[in-house]
Parts: structure tokens; C-alpha cells; sequence
């Protein structure tokens, strides 16, 4: 476990106005390194928006993002990757027509050795290894790597998503990893496999921030639980000094807003 | 087990069926234009007149498959050629004039992306190009074709292992391009680029340059095209022949794809520009009319789609329902958890 000082991520009186919608109202929100924080709320709460903000997709009108205690701004998503954070968004982002591989490894493809390399040939044997190897790493059951992905499952479309995602971040030193929503339409042995995957990423240091509407995955990986109502943040809490029933009050605003935060 | 066996029977005619047309064809005609049709001479008439469409079937192939339906080929073909033609006429060395047709070719597809890629409809953005190169063309030559010209024989009329020559600049286009395409980094972008732009943005690659590449290769394979035909009939003329856009397009939609882009194989819709020069072959031998070929390739375009979109469809109905049934096994196995659980 890193320095308790060090954040991963930190966000710092974050505003965002549509016009004269205020969506998001003075967010604060810290991640450290090798922590799950779930982000609940309604629909319209704001916590879409505020992972837009952090993966660059969204400009904030107010306020001060930290990468690792250094404050970055971001023009686009490709910022954001290069700070070390990645996305996964729920709409998953594949090329159906290409097998798992080619999907992985989309923008860092392994080349060939030698002249051939300099010409960009593709290293076909290697890239299906390096997946293979990484797919195995993260748990997840595909049958084939090499059959197009328009052919697999809902569940193991999402895991190929996961997977490009993870595997991304955990090359980099203390990267931070966004999920959206990652077992929404999934069946019960793939939402196990998202959770391990989860606690996986988790135990390598990875900093994770989880949005989504399914508590039991939010009580079962992460650390600490934030709650946003009507743009605001109404309560940042350990999981383990909560329980459900006063986070569906937060979620339905029947709790006061907490204090201390 | 009856269901999976008559799905993978689909995605098998999906992927093969151009080459059992092209061996049903070829078989049937033999038979009904015997003797002429099956000889090897009357092989290598077909491969020589599917030269040349073949090659702007590359062209249009290359623009669908980043998924950019280029429909300005025709006119950018005519430009480069009369563009070529006119400085050879001039005293400018070939190879120069050769490099001039070519640069054109990039720099019409150069001009398509960029408004394609500002959000303009890339169908009608294309259809302009298509009026501005015809216009274009024909204020180079003054109206009337060129002719009169000598040095493109190597590329024109000469004859190399009893195959015309445009043929061989087919076998360089569409090797190099299959290369490109399956054992590449660029190609797989490329293929990805069609496919789901947005997927590749998102893997931090600038996805607009490989959508860029699409026009720009589309529009300098159509001055290869341009160059072929200008050396093959000896002249050049600055008529868009858009029958090389019907029968192109035809070659690709029967190479089993959609036109949605994202996918295809070059070697597939060289067999498919090969099976409309068979019609065409097999038309002349029994005496019929030459339109009904033109009414055969319009035909067949339409069914290939069709037969394309109910393979998809069957192929998504299919996944969705092996889908349902992973989640009813999903099913079972959580209540089964939950049961252990509270047995526990």
C-alpha cells in the first residue's frame, strides 16, 4: 500500500454547468492506489457525468483534477490515457469484424522482428499469445481468440472490454481504472467473473472507480462508497461502516446529507 | 444440434459462396457455350476483360472497407488519365507523367476527406467530386478524347504469358493490397477504422487519419485505373465510365460484405469482378443482347446485398439466442449459490 498521503486521483471543488444546469455541484473526491470507490446514485445524479469529467470526455467549468498530487487538465480522452487512466464505457467499443486479439491489442499491436517489423507487419503468433496470456491473467473465459467478436456472448464481449481496459492500466505504474456500469445485462457467473476481475485489478494497486446501480458488486468490491443526489456529493463513507439500507436512503435522498466528509 | 449446423452453413456461404457462383458459373457455361467457353483462351479473354473493371473494384473495395463508400472513382479515373495524357503529349517524361496521374488520384481523395471527415455525407460529398473531375477533365482536353500517343504498351496493349498487360498491374494491386490488409499494422487499423472508429479512438490511435487513408487510397487506386485504361484503348477520354462504378460495387457486395465497411478480402472480390466478366463472356458467345448484361449486374448487386443482410440477421438471431441461454444457465447457477448459501 502506497504513502496514505498519495491519491491516485483527486478532485478538487469540481462544477460543471450545461448552460444553466448545474450537473455536477463542488465534487470532491480522493482514490488512493489499490482502492475500489463505488460512485451510486439515481439516474441524472451526475455520476456519468463525473467520470466523463475525469476521462477527459467533459470539460469541468470549475475546479481542479489531480493525477498522482500533480493537477492536469484535459482536453480529450487521449489526455486522460496518457495520464494512466482508463475507461471502460458501456457501450463496449469493439470492432466486431476482428477476433479478440486484434481487439485487445488495438493500438499496440506487436510487430514483427527485423526489417519486416520497420514495415509494420504484424507479429499474428505473438499478438495471439500476448492475449491469450493476458486474458488468462484476468480470469476470463473465451473459448476462441480467434473467432470475430460479433460470434461471442454479451458476457464475453464485456469481458474482452474489461480485459483491453485492464490490461492497459495495469502496465502502467498506479494507473487509474473507470467503469460504467460493467455488469449491466450480464448474467450471474459473468458478474462474478467482472467482481474477481475487480479485486484483481484492486490487489495490483490499481486505483478503480466503479459506477453503478448493482449494490451488491458496489458492497462486494469496494472500499469506500460515494453518493451523489441531484449533483452533489451526499456521502463518501468506508463500506464497512455502512450498510444497504442507509446507502438506498442517500441514493433516494430519505438520509440527510452526511457531514464531514 | 440441427441449429448451430445451419448457422455455420450460412456464415460458409457468407464467406465462400463467390467461389461456388464462380464454379457453378463456370461449370454451366462451359456446358451451355461448348466448345468455346471452357478453353483456355477464352479463360484468359475473361481475365483480360476483367482487367480493368477489376481494378477499379479495388478501388471502390478499399473505400468500403474503412467505410467510405466512394462513388467519385469514375470521374477521378477520367482526370488522371486525361491529366497524364496531356503532359505526355506535352514533352514531360512518362515516369513523371505516371507520378502526376497518381498524385491526382490522392489528392481528389485527399479532397473527399476532408469534408467526409467534417461530418458531410460522404455519398453526396463523393457524387460532387464525381461532377467537379468529369467537369474537370473534359476542360483539360478541350472536350474531345486524346489520342496519339506512344510508350504506356507495357502497361496497355503488350501481352505478358498470354495475359493482357493490364493484368498484371491487377496481380500488383491486389497482392500488395491483400498484404496490406492482413499482415499489417496500417491494414488491421484500417479494417478497424470501418468497423468502429470510435474503438479505435478510444485505444488512443488517431483514428481520422485511417479514414483519411480510405479516400486517399480509393482515389489513387481510380488513377490507377485511369492510367490502365487510357494505355489499354489507346486513348483518353474524360467520359466517366460509370459502369466501372456498377460493376465494382457489384464485385464487393458479391464478395459477401455489407457495405457497411469494416471487413472484406480483396482476393474475394477479385473472383467477383471475374464472375461478371464470365456473364459478359458467355452473353457474347451465345449472341445475346450486351444490356442484358448491364440489367445482370444491377440484379445481382441487389440480391448479394439481400442475401448479405438475411445472413446477418440470421447470424444475430442466433447469437442472441445462445445469449438467452447462457442467462438461463446463469440462472440455475445463482439460485444454486443462493440455495448453498443459505444452507450454510
Amino acid at each position: 500500500m502506497a504513502d496514505k498521503a498519495e491519491f491516485a486521483l483527486s478532485l478538487e471543488g469540481i462544477n460543471l454547468y450545461y448552460g444553466y444546469v448545474r450537473a455536477l455541484s463542488d465534487i470532491n473526491l480522493n482514490v488512493r492506489p489499490g482502492e475500489c470507490v463505488a460512485l451510486l446514485g439515481d439516474n441524472g445524479a451526475g455520476k456519468s457525468t463525473l467520470l466523463k469529467v475525469i476521462s477527459g470526455a467533459h470539460k469541468p467549468s470549475h475546479g481542479v483534477i489531480k493525477v498522482h498530487n500533480k493537477p492536469v487538465e484535459f482536453h480529450s480522452p487521449r489526455d486522460s490515457a496518457n495520464a494512466g487512466i482508463e475507461m471502460v464505457y458501456q457501450d463496449l467499443a469493439l470492432v466486431d469484424a476482428q477476433d479478440t486479439a486484434t481487439n485487445l491489442l488495438l493500438g499496440k499491436e506487436i510487430l514483427r522482428p527485423g526489417i519486416l517489423g520497420l514495415l509494420g507487419f504484424l507479429d499474428r503468433k505473438a499478438m495471439k499469445e500476448e492475449a491469450k496470456r493476458e486474458v488468462a491473467q484476468l480470469g476470463v473465459k473465451i473459448d476462441t481468440l480467434t473467432r470475430p467478436v460479433e460470434m461471442l456472448s454479451g458476457g464475453q464481449r464485456q469481458g474482452v472490454a474489461l480485459a483491453r481496459s485492464a490490461v492497459r492500466v495495469a502496465k502502467k505504474a498506479e494507473g487509474i481504472l473507470l467503469l460504467d456500469e460493467p455488469t449491466a445485462a450480464l448474467g450471474y457467473e459473468q458478474k462474478v467473473m467482472v467482481e474477481q476481475m475487480i479485486k484483481r485489478m484492486v490487489a495490483n494497486n490499481i486505483a478503480v472507480v466503479l459506477v453503478t446501480h448493482d449494490l451488491p458488486l458496489a458492497f462486494s468490491t469496494a472500499d469506500r462508497m460515494v453518493v451523489l443526489n441531484r449533483s452533489r456529493k451526499v456521502a463518501d463513507v468506508a463500506t464497512k461502516d455502512t450498510n444497504n439500507d442507509e446507502i438506498v436512503g442517500w441514493i433516494t435522498g430519505a438520509r440527510a446529507t452526511m457531514e464531514n466528509m | 444440434m440441427r441449429k448451430p449446423d445451419s448457422l455455420s452453413l450460412l456464415i460458409f456461404t457468407r464467406s465462400w459462396g463467390i467461389v461456388i457462383l464462380f464454379a457453378l458459373l463456370f461449370g454451366a457455361f462451359s456446358i451451355w457455350g461448348f466448345p468455346i467457353f471452357g478453353t483456355y483462351v477464352n479463360f484468359s479473354l475473361i481475365l483480360g476483360a476483367a482487367s480493368i473493371s477489376t481494378i477499379f473494384a479495388a478501388s471502390i473495395a478499399m473505400g468500403v472497407f474503412s467505410g467510405a463508400l466512394d462513388l467519385s472513382v469514375p470521374g477521378t479515373a477520367a482526370l488522371s488519365g486525361v491529366v497524364m495524357i496531356k503532359l505526355l503529349q506535352s514533352g514531360v517524361p512518362l515516369w513523371l507523367d505516371i507520378i502526376a496521374a497518381l498524385v491526382v488520384g490522392a489528392l481528389v481523395g485527399l479532397f473527399n476527406a476532408f469534408f467526409a471527415l467534417r461530418g458531410l455525407n460522404p455519398l453526396a460529398v463523393t457524387i460532387g467530386t464525381l461532377s467537379v473531375t468529369s467537369g474537370l477533365a473534359a476542360i483539360v482536353t478541350n472536350g474531345p478524347p486524346l489520342f496519339g500517343f506512344t510508350g504506356l504498351e507495357f502497361i496497355g496493349t503488350n501481352q505478358y504469358f498470354g495475359l493482357p498487360a493490364p493484368f498484371m498491374v491487377v496481380a500488383i494491386v491486389y497482392i500488395v493490397g491483400t498484404v496490406f490488409l492482413t499482415q499489417t499494422r496500417g491494414g488491421a487499423r484500417f479494417l478497424a477504422a470501418g468497423g468502429n472508429a470510435e474503438a479505435l479512438r478510444r485505444s488512443g490511435v488517431n483514428a481520422n487519419l485511417y479514414r483519411s487513408m480510405g479516400f486517399i487510397i480509393s482515389g489513387t487506386l481510380a488513377a490507377v485505373g485511369g492510367i490502365v485504361t487510357a494505355a489499354y484503348t489507346t486513348q483518353a477520354s474524360p467520359m466517366a465510365a460509370t459502369s466501372a462504378l456498377f460493376s465494382g460495387l457489384t464485385a464487393v457486395a458479391l464478395s459477401g460484405i455489407s457495405l457497411a465497411g469494416g471487413r472484406g478480402s480483396l482476393p474475394k472480390v477479385f473472383v467477383g469482378s471475374v464472375v461478371i466478366s464470365e456473364i459478359t463472356s458467355i452473353l457474347n458467345i451465345k449472341n445475346i443482347q450486351p444490356f442484358w448484361g448491364t440489367v445482370i449486374t444491377g440484379a445481382l448487386l441487389i440480391g448479394a446485398l439481400y442475401l448479405e443482410l438475411t445472413i446477418q440477421k440470421q447470424v444475430s438471431k442466433r447469437v442472441v439466442e445462445s445469449k438467452n441461454a447462457e442467462r438461463q444457465q446463469n440462472a440455475i447457477a445463482a439460485d444454486a449459490a443462493e440455495a448453498k448459501k443459505q444452507e450454510a
